[in-house]
Order: structure tokens, then C-alpha cells, then sequence
């Protein structure tokens, strides 16, 4: 077969706007997910039972299905149950963020049993509690030990983000195996799109591992 | 709006389901079978000295880690047969790439793991007079294996979720066949949540033994 390298180049604009509709499907869920992971982190810990027993339902059952099955569940069962068509934008949003939120509250989980047992002491003592302990205490030291592995979640979830092009939205995946499709040249375009995907995910990677050296220094004083 | 949820239909077809359950099943086997041992020897090769083994091993890994598992299995797909010219089952392609997939992750965590054997265990098998592969197969594995089990059995899940991927290329396992029956019934909510019922029955305890180990290790360990 004659392999052509300059193909994906003829196609650049529309590859980019894959591209950008992945990316900022990526960063919007990010941004839901992590909120919705720290509170589903907090409720996980709620002396109420049924609190305790939603979140904890919810997150093993988001992680313990496939991200395709969700994706169908909410673009093709969820409107029919509410009866209206959400969009195609809002279900993707609506499912990849409740997918981020089951991962990330699994990392604040983690990283909130490194959270000194003194904190809480001190907190009790300084008369701090509920929702002011949670925001002003637990949060930030959370997010500080969480970060190396929020980034790997959003390099996840960046990758489970091609799965949108199975429910038929533009995304980097959707536009990359049309245009092989069309033009007859699945190596050179799916190859493309594979390095495409490699040269945003590679370097967040990377970066955790700098990050979280530089983290476990700190923490170690 | 009123849904009157018919579970008739999916009861009726269950034994399709069934038949999609052996074939994510077997599926989910065979690219264990690929990511336990492919995975260890890619991890010693990531550490080993010669950058002849290194550098293969380290770009396969990058390489599986960093694309959509999605973007894998297409590729097999589509690209090896024209590529290399090698037409085989769709079977063996699915167990391929995901096989591969898998032991990518694996090697990261039995890199982990290998990191976490004691420097004394080594000074121990100079001692004893223990190299190359004596060394490897009865001090480094077992400890190696132990300290990585949970994170290779939480891998191992994950891959089965991923599994669902091939239906997208049409090889008949229980996502597909969800999806050809929701069809066929338009019953969409009743099928995709048996499937995704069964997915998660099959999930939820093995992960729950997972998170059994890993209480056992950290109450070890303090």
C-alpha cells in the first residue's frame, strides 16, 4: 500500500476543531466533575446513612459500568424518561461530568485519609465546624495532595471523551474516523488522530510526575 | 411523561444477553492472560540498562497510556490488516489491542511494585550468590506480584468495562447485543439498563475484594 503522510495535513482545520470540541468537553466536565467529586467525597463521610449510602451507590455504580453504557443510558433513555431532548452538548456534558465526579471523589477520598487526624482536633477547639471546616480546612489541603492525580483523572478523562463520537457528536475521534472513511485512508488519518490525542495527553502526564515529586517534598518537611 | 417500562422483551431475549456476557467475558480473560505476563516482562524491560530494551518498552507504554483505548481498537481494526497485511479474526484483533492496552498499565504497576522490594532483599540474593533470572523468578515475582495485586486486579476490571469498546467495530459482546436488541424492541431503557446491570454485578465484587486487599495492606502496614 502507498502510504501518504501529507493526508491528515490537507484536513488540519478540521482536525483542530475535533480538537477544540474535545478539549473544551474535557475542561467543562473537569470543572463539574471536581466539584460534584468533593462533595460526594464529603458525603461519603456524613454520619447520616442514606447520605453515606447515595454517594456511595452512585460512584461504584458509575465506575462500575462502562463509560459507553452511560453514554447511551443518558442520550438515549433519559429523554424519553423526562421527556424532553436535553441536546447533544448537554448530554455529553450531563454524563462525561457525572463519570469525572465518581473518579475524582475516589482521589478526595484518598487524599482526605491523609488529612492529619490533629486538624480535626484543632478545629473542634478553635470551635470550626460543618461547612467552614470543609471549605476553609479539609478543601484546601485535599486539593493541594489531590492534585497529581486530578490531572491524571482529567488525562482519563480527555481519553474516555473519543467515546462521544460514538453518539454521533464532532469530536477529534468523530471527525478523524469520518474523514478516513471518506477518503479511503484509515492508517493515515486514524494514525494522525492517535498523535493527536498522544501530544495533549503525553505532557499532562509528565507534568504530574514533576508535580507530585515537588508535592511530596513539600509535605515531607 | 409517563413511561411504561415492558420488561417482557429483555426476559424474552436473555439469552442473547447471555451469549454477549460469554463473549465480554472471554474477551476480558484473554487480554488478562496478555496484560499479566506481557505486562511484568515490559516492566523489567522498562528497567533494564540496555536502552535497547528500554526505550521499545517505554514508548509502548506512553504510547497505550496516553491515546483513547478507542483509538487502539479502531486502529487494530483498520490499520494492521492494511498495514502489515494480516487478515484474522476480529477476535483476535479485539484481544489484541486490548491485551496490549492492559499491559501497558500493568507494567506501570508492577514497575511500582518491583520499586517497593526492599533494597535488602537484593543485597540478600548477592549475598546467596541469586542473579539473573533465579532472581527474578523467586524473589523479585513473588513480591512484585503481592505488592501489585490490587492494582493489577482494579486493571483487570477496568478492561472488561473497556471491553464494551468492540462493539463499536461490531464483535458481538453484551454491549453489542444491548444495543441490537434496544433496537430491534425499541425498548432502549429496559435493555441498556439490564446491561448495565450486568456489568456492574459482575464489576462490584471483584472491586469489592479489591478494596478488602487494600485494607488488609494499610492496616499491615500501620
Amino acid at each position: 500500500m502507498h502510504f501518504d503522510p501529507t493526508i491528515p495535513f490537507k484536513y488540519w482545520d478540521a482536525l483542530l476543531i475535533g480538537l477544540g470540541t474535545s478539549l473544551r468537553l474535557t475542561l467543562i466536565c473537569l470543572a463539574i466533575g471536581i466539584a460534584l467529586g468533593f462533595v460526594t467525597s464529603q458525603a461519603r463521610q456524613s454520619r447520616l446513612l442514606p447520605v453515606r449510602a447515595v454517594a456511595t451507590f452512585y460512584v461504584e455504580l458509575f465506575r462500575g459500568t462502562p463509560v459507553l453504557i452511560q453514554l447511551f443510558w443518558i442520550f438515549y433513555c433519559l429523554p424519553m424518561l423526562i421527556g424532553a431532548e436535553p441536546g447533544n452538548f448537554i448530554s455529553a456534558v450531563l454524563s462525561l461530568s457525572l463519570y469525572a465526579g465518581a473518579i475524582t471523589s475516589e482521589t478526595f477520598r484518598a487524599a482526605l485519609k491523609s488529612i492529619p487526624r490533629e486538624q480535626y482536633d484543632t478545629c473542634r477547639a478553635l470551635g470550626i465546624t460543618g461547612l467552614r471546616l470543609a471549605i476553609w480546612v479539609v478543601l484546601p489541603q485535599a486539593l493541594l495532595r489531590a492534585i497529581p492525580t486530578l490531572l491524571s483523572n482529567a488525562v482519563a478523562l480527555f481519553k474516555e471523551s473519543a467515546l462521544i463520537s460514538a453518539v454521533g457528536m464532532a469530536d477529534l475521534m468523530f471527525i478523524g474516523s469520518s474523514i478516513a472513511n471518506r477518503t479511503g485512508r484509515p492508517v493515515e488519518m486514524l494514525t494522525a488522530v492517535a498523535i493527536i490525542y498522544f501530544t495533549v495527553a503525553f505532557p499532562l502526564t509528565r507534568i504530574v510526575g514533576r508535580i507530585e515529586a515537588r508535592i511530596l517534598r513539600r509535605l515531607a518537611v | 411523561m409517563t413511561y411504561d417500562l415492558q420488561f417482557f422483551y429483555v426476559w424474552q431475549n436473555l439469552d442473547k444477553l447471555g451469549r454477549g456476557v460469554l463473549v465480554s467475558l472471554e474477551l476480558t480473560g484473554l487480554a488478562n492472560l496478555i496484560g499479566l505476563t506481557a505486562g511484568f516482562a515490559i516492566a523489567l524491560m522498562l528497567r533494564a540498562r540496555t536502552p535497547v530494551l528500554r526505550v521499545p518498552a517505554t514508548a509502548l507504554v506512553e504510547l497505550f497510556r496516553c491515546t483513547p483505548v478507542l483509538i487502539q481498537v479502531v486502529w487494530f481494526f483498520y490499520c494492521v490488516p492494511i498495514l502489515f497485511n494480516l487478515f484474522v479474526d476480529p477476535m483476535v484483533m479485539a484481544v489484541l489491542a486490548l491485551g496490549l492496552n492492559l499491559a501497558a498499565f500493568n507494567a506501570e504497576g508492577y514497575r511500582a511494585a518491583i520499586q517497593s522490594v526492599p533494597r535488602e532483599q537484593y543485597d540478600a540474593c548477592a549475598a546467596l550468590g541469586l542473579g539473573g533470572w533465579t532472581r527474578v523468578r523467586h524473589v523479585v515475582l513473588p513480591h512484585a506480584l503481592r505488592a501489585a495485586l490490587p492494582v493489577l486486579m482494579t486493571n483487570g476490571i477496568t478492561i472488561f468495562q473497556q471491553s464494551a469498546l468492540v462493539a463499536l467495530v461490531a464483535i458481538p459482546d453484551l454491549m453489542y447485543e444491548g444495543k441490537m436488541l434496544s433496537t430491534e424492541t425499541y425498548r432502549p431503557i429496559e435493555t441498556y439498563t439490564v446491561v448495565a446491570a450486568i456489568y456492574f454485578a459482575i464489576s462490584a465484587p471483584i472491586s469489592l475484594i479489591v478494596q478488602r486487599i487494600e485494607a488488609r495492606f494499610d492496616r499491615v502496614q500501620a
